[in-house]
């Protein structure tokens, strides 16, 4: 389990994050739901040090950093080793072919020899269903092709967690089935996973646990059921808010 | 004229291959080195350790005070100082490394402006995703980040290479015998300014064009990756 304690961070005197606890358990899908500018990046961000909040601390079995305090590169290492993150613009080095883009960090982070770093990476590439394209760049590939693609990366260093930010926000409805597809069958997996996303329908899917956020606060923290059943007003208005289709929230 | 220009040109030729191009070649070498220093120590932020931030904050100081300097004050006058000036202080410089000194230097301030430029183009989210993926600031640099800035910076360091050979010949200012000061002497003995210039001025352009095809071959390799410029 990963768990953030009193999570404080502010940029430029706003305060973006408010003494925020929550728990992420392995084996689950936590979605991070909230209105844009809510803080849930930066929540998520914090778990990988690629946002250092001001104080609190993350936790793990038998491992825990203090953020107010310096953390030291063998901590940062050992921290990151945990969590793999997956962004909303996918970011693949462009200079690699889709294959190096998945064995350089093994191989270059975990010591993997060649054969094995790439054995293991055309798996990942053919259980995305993408065989093929090992030799192609990243700009010759679809968003699509490319976020799944970014998920075999963080797949490829063994994350205990992986951290989606807002993964099919950049992709349309026809390339965000297919990388749902693959974030539904890693959930089924039992891969631990902490997920921001706006796609109401693939959090109540997917999730086991929803936690919602509004101006840096956290407004819920619980099971995802209760969250569309017995939505509070504010949770009410916000799903309304967010499908155009009235009846969503009823399904 | 053919007469005159087939005589003068072995003697330009070998002041060529014998001081322009090895002056260009090295001082560029040089230059790249100190540039691609000087670009990094710009460019990285200053480390959270205490016992390093210290350092390279002098570091940082030092960079910007070189960068500074060969790009507030003329290339000739730098020669000169290094040249006719330097041997006051005790310090007597063979004409031909104290060129590769000035042009090196010179070249290196200029370069590692063009080298930041490219390093802060390459978006912070590629660092994010290698920071994510547990890469050390050194590996990122390595494998993903100086590899795009190259991309970046190819075309504007060969407008500074291109630059440098011509500059060589202002070295013939401080007694080296590069191309240029041997036209100037042919001049002097055969009375054909016009001709000998031009033939000197058409010398150079050939050696400029040369690294023009080397640019765009060198363009067209590391493009390869880019959409819409497959090679």
């Amino acid at each position: 389990m990963i768990s953030l304690k009193h999570i404080n961070k502010s940029y430029e005197g706003k305060t973006v994050l408010n003494d925020i606890s929550v728990d992420f358990p392995a084996g689950k899908t936590t979605v991070i739901l909230g209105p844009s500018g809510s803080g849930k990046s930066t929540l998520l961000r914090s778990i990988d040090l690629l946002v250092r909040p001001e104080s609190g601390s993350v936790e793990f079995p038998n491992l825990t950093y203090d953020y107010s305090k310096p953390i030291s590169k063998k901590d940062s290492f050992s921290l990151r080793q945990k969590t793999s993150m997956v962004f909303q613009n996918w970011n693949l080095f462009p200079n690699l072919t889709v294959l190096k883009n998945i064995t350089t960090a093994p191989m270059t982070v975990l010591g993997q020899s060649k054969a094995e770093a790439e054995k293991h990476a055309k798996e990942l590439i053919k259980r995305v269903g993408l065989a093929g394209l090992e030799e192609r760049y990243p700009s010759q590939l679809s968003g699509g092709q490319q976020q799944r693609i970014s998920i075999c990366r963080a797949l490829a260093m063994n994350p205990e967690y992986i951290l989606l930010d807002e993964p099919t926000s950049a992709l349309d409805p026809e390339l965000e089935t297919q990388v749902l597809r693959i974030l539904e069958e890693l959930c089924k997996q039992g891969q631990s996973m902490v997920i921001v996303t706006h796609n109401m329908d693939f959090a109540r899917l997917v999730s086991d646990k929803i936690v919602f956020i509004e101006d840096g606060t956290k407004v819920y923290d619980g099971d995802t059921k209760d969250f569309f059943e017995n939505p509070t007003p504010r949770i009410k208005d916000f799903l309304s808010g967010i499908s155009i289709d009235p009846t969503v929230e009823e399904k | 004229m053919w007469n005159t220009i087939i005589t003068s040109l072995p003697e330009l030729l070998s002041a060529m291959i014998q001081y322009t191009i090895p002056l260009a070649l090295l001082s560029f070498l040089f230059g790249l080195i100190l540039a691609v220093l000087t670009a990094l120590i710009k460019f990285i932020k200053p480390s959270e350790n205490k016992a390093l931030k210290y350092p390279w904050l002098v570091l940082r100081a030092i960079a910007s005070f070189y960068v500074w300097l060969f790009r507030s004050t003329p290339l000739l006058v730098q020669l000169f100082i290094i040249f006719f000036g330097l041997p006051n202080a005790g310090i007597q410089l063979d004409p031909f490394i104290a060129a590769t000194i000035g042009f090196s230097l010179n070249t290196g301030a200029y370069a590692s402006e063009t080298i930041r430029s490219a390093l802060m183009s390459v978006p912070q989210d590629q660092w994010d995703a290698a920071y994510t993926l547990n890469f050390s600031t050194t590996q990122t640099l390595n494998k993903i980040i100086l590899p795009q800035a190259i991309r970046i910076a190819l075309p504007p360091l060969s407008n500074s290479f291109i630059g440098l050979v011509k500059d060589t010949s202002l070295a013939s200012s401080i007694t080296i015998l590069e191309m240029f000061q041997v036209s100037q002497q042919m001049t002097a003995k055969n009375f054909e300014p016009l001709l000998m210039y031009s033939l000197v001025a058409a010398l150079y352009a050939i050696i400029c064009s040369i690294l023009t095809l080397l640019q765009h071959y060198l363009e067209k390799r590391t493009n390869k990756y880019v959409k819409g410029s497959a090679a």
